[in-house]
């Protein structure tokens, strides 16, 4: 099964692949515009693995770049050229490899759009800790896809009128489910406010320990996540939550994966503070993240007031419930849609 | 009197050529001296400012005069406006336009080319070897230019002179 360039409509290329392909080696680039628009526009990740086939991940699909188009057998793709790859290599780095140190040991780096650059490759080591890496052999861009109003329904199940503001709320999601861009939609609707919903907009700081929620690039978030929203970029989140307690002032602290102790421990004292918290957590459901003893106590405590859990059932960010602090499901079967 | 003029002109043709080629032996070495000093930023921008390259070219093209700042410019030019162009293509394709008017030898050209193939493309560590490695070379070069110059300076700006004497003695 192959599917060739040029078919159906791609005059309509989406300026999201303008934007990938502009960090890719210029024959990379050529034909990931060649793409056809269905396959743009569920692109999710492109992964460049050295002298291995170029590989398209969509929703539910995996394909491989070939010369004239894609393909699902592997057997079929050409392999990447190394000088392609270190192209991109290049041209992602601004040939400055050296200024990227600290994106090195992390293994990552954000590109303007927002999108996630990870790679991998020989890990150097100084006296025990990692300095950075070299000879790298394979990067993977994760596409961030600013999906608006994606949460639209989800707000009145966690906005708190009695006492306007939000409840302590936690996102449970497997990898993949579209967590962080529902973190990030929530982040924005209550930073901006909703009429719809009668929310008043309020200020909202955010630990970006990976860089991800608001794509920081040179201290610009590159993601749309509100006009009353601080963001602390690449912040480990223990120390963030509670510097941001004392520098911003803010109203609710949001942050992504949680799931140490000491990051439940430094939610409590933000709580403490009378400053709401929206996080993330990685679980399949309740039961899950209720079976890691570290978290459980947290919330059998009730610290978080309400968790949505999520699920790839219908596609990333399909919602499998809303729950209470105690557990009681919110929705009663009635489905909240949410994209 | 079309003699004179003509033996004026043939003296004053050959001291010219024997001129320019005492101006080569004298500027390599000046050249082979801004070079170094132009890495030695590089360097600084590079391994202690740990700036971006496209930054840091710019600096290093203000901060060094004459032939060698308009090479950083002109890499600095391909790097910003060629979509896709890697910092070690820019490189040679900007050594390969600037090489034509340079005092340079071709031994000389191939050091900064050397070095141009890993520009950028690796950490500070490993930036700061190739650098060193440069500027070594190219002081090395600097020395040898510098003796050259020495010896030849004078001789050819002599023998242009007693060159056109020669054939002026002869013609006549």
């Amino acid at each position: 099964m192959s599917l060739p360039f040029g078919s159906e409509t791609t005059r309509a290329t989406s300026t999201l692949v303008e934007q990938i392909g502009k960090w890719l080696a210029p024959d990379l680039r050529v034909k990931l515009q060649g793409l056809p628009k269905t396959m743009v526009d569920q692109l999710e990740e492109v992964r460049l693995r050295r002298q291995r086939p170029v590989a398209l991940i969509g929703h539910h699909e995996e394909w491989f770049l070939t010369q004239e188009g894609l393909t699902k057998d592997t057997a079929k793709a050409p392999l990447l050229k190394d000088e392609d790859f270190h192209k991109t290599m290049q041209i992602l780095t601004g040939s400055s490899l050296y200024a990227y140190e600290e994106e090195l040991r992390r293994a990552y780096l954000t590109i303007p759009g927002g999108h996630r650059v990870g790679f991998c490759g020989r890990v150097l080591l100084e006296s025990g800790q990692i300095r950075g890496m070299k000879e790298f052999s394979g990067l993977n861009i994760r596409l961030a896809r600013d999906m608006s109003g994606l949460s639209q329904d989800l707000l009145p199940y966690i906005y708190d009128y009695s006492t306007d503001r939000p409840f302590h709320t936690l996102i449970v999601s497997p990898p993949r489910c579209g967590k962080t861009t529902l973190l990030r939609d929530l982040t924005r609707e209550l930073s901006e406010g909703n009429s719809r919903w009668k929310i008043p907009g309020m200020n909202i700081a955010v630990v970006d320990e990976r860089s991800e929620i608001a794509g920081s690039f040179m201290g610009v978030p590159q993601m749309r996540i509100g006009s009353r929203t601080d963001v602390l970029d690449a912040c480990p989140k223990v120390e963030g939550m509670l510097m941001l307690l004392r520098s911003m002032g803010p109203q609710v602290i949001v942050t992504d994966e949680i799931g140490k102790k000491a990051d439940f421990q430094a939610i409590e004292e933000v709580a403490y503070a009378g400053v709401k918290v929206v996080s993330t957590i990685h679980g399949y459901d309740l039961a899950d993240i209720k079976a890691r003893s570290q978290v459980a106590e947290f919330l059998e405590e009730g610290l978080f007031e309400r968790i949505i859990v999520l699920n790839r059932k219908r596609g990333p960010g399909t919602i499998e419930g809303i729950y209470n602090a105690k557990g009681e499901s919110l929705t009663n079967g009635k489905e909240v849609k949410i994209c | 009197m079309l003699k004179v003029i003509g033996a004026l002109m043939v003296l004053l043709s050959c001291s010219l050529i024997g001129i320019t080629i005492a101006k080569g032996f004298r500027e390599r070495p000046k050249l082979l001296k801004s070079w170094e000093g132009a890495l030695q930023h590089l360097e600084t921008e590079i391994i202690y400012g740990a700036v971006p390259l496209m930054e840091a070219l710019e600096q290093v093209s203000l901060r060094s005069e004459g032939e060698v700042a308009k090479f950083f410019d002109k890499v600095n030019h391909y790097l910003s406006t060629v979509p896709g162009i890697t910092a070690a293509e820019a490189w040679a394709d900007a050594l390969e336009e600037w090489k034509h008017d340079s005092y340079l030898k071709d031994s000389d050209l191939e050091i900064i080319k050397t070095f141009g193939q890993s520009i950028g493309y690796s950490d500070r560590y490993d930036q700061e070897k190739h650098l060193n490695l440069a500027k070594i070379h190219l002081r090395q070069a600097g020395q040898e230019a510098a003796a050259t110059a020495e010896k030849s300076v004078r001789p050819w700006n002599y023998l242009g002179i007693l060159g056109g004497l020669l054939i002026v003695l002869i013609l006549i």
